[in-house]
């Protein structure tokens, strides 16, 4: 771990995103929408491309200027959250492709597979998608630059200290 | 269509229980095991509750959450409670013996010596604190 800028990532916002990943998809499922689990990949796209959690203009303009969820800032990188979210926009178009050819089993295997992470990280605290950044950081990638902040184990949530 | 939306439902709820009886179930083995196991750490009853916190010196949240918040409890219960730290790199026959899979795990052990709850990851002070005080007699 070395010193480095972090940034303050509000979680709520990333939590926010996971919980509606997880709903919308298990609505998807239930109600056989292979068109739903195809929208949650595209808005998942969609942020992964402006950098921002995709659902979260949900937490930014009714949850958070309500009140019903407040905002739980850290000093964190963003860049693993994005990668998450990009692994699982890839998962999620990799399920949804596979549904609309016809790939049922593979389909929602793969989307209950990124039920399974979005819950790991919005109920555990645990970013899979974080720790891989990490794991590939460690290698040096390019585009690969960050390291856990301190005292954090690669993926984990920050620790309460790191609250701004 | 209603019939098929019912049995996804199904599916869906069936899977998601799943899922918590699993984690249910390996909590439950902890335990078990933790029970089972007490001579490994006692001759005698504790007589007070005791919190088993197995870690190792690269465990970076053990160092940076989990050991302050296991102090600040200590702090408040004073000498109500009993705290047994175990380096699982030192004594992986231990870390095997109780089951325990990563770290930081924590035991929380009643006056008895039952294991009452099993923390696998971190457990912040507040949690510590809500699960100590459900053990009888020993709310602060």
């Amino acid at each position: 771990m070395t010193s480095q800028t972090l940034q303050k990532v509000d979680h709520s916002a990333l939590k926010t995103n996971q919980i509606i990943i997880i709903t919308l998809n298990i609505l998807a499922f239930i109600l056989n929408l292979p068109v739903l689990a195809a929208f949650v990949a595209l808005v998942m796209g969609i942020g992964s491309a402006l950098k921002i959690p995709g659902f979260g203009f949900v937490y930014k303009n009714l949850l958070k200027p309500r009140g019903w969820v407040k905002p739980d800032i850290l000093n964190d990188n963003p860049e693993p959250h994005r990668f998450a979210q990009f692994l699982g926009f890839l998962f999620m178009t990799a399920g949804s492709a596979a549904l609309f050819f016809g790939a049922s089993i593979l389909g929602w295997g793969l989307v209950w597979l990124v039920v399974a992470l979005a819950a790991l990280n919005a109920f555990g605290g645990f970013c899979v998608g974080c720790a891989i950044y990490y794991w590939l950081s460690r290698f040096q990638l390019p585009g690969f630059s960050k390291q856990p902040p301190a005292g954090t184990f690669p993926g984990m949530k920050p620790k309460a200290g790191a609250r701004v | 269509m209603s019939e098929d939306i019912f049995l996804r439902s199904v599916f869906a709820t069936a899977i998601i229980l799943i899922a918590a009886l699993g984690y249910w179930l390996f909590n439950q083995r902890l335990m078990l095991r933790a029970r089972n196991n007490l001579s490994t750490l006692f001759n005698t009853l504790p007589n007070k509750p005791v919190i088993v916190y197995f870690t190792t010196p690269d465990c970076a949240p053990c160092k940076t959450v989990q050991r302050p918040a296991i102090n600040h409890v200590s702090k408040l219960f004073g000498e109500r409670l009993q705290v047994v730290e175990i380096d699982a790199t030192e004594r992986p026959d231990l870390a095997k013996i109780w089951g325990v899979m990563s770290v930081p795990t924590t035991f929380l052990l009643d006056a008895r010596g039952e294991a009452r709850y099993v923390n696998n990851g971190v457990a912040r002070a507040e949690k510590l604190m809500e699960q100590l005080e459900t053990l009888s007699d020993y709310s602060i």
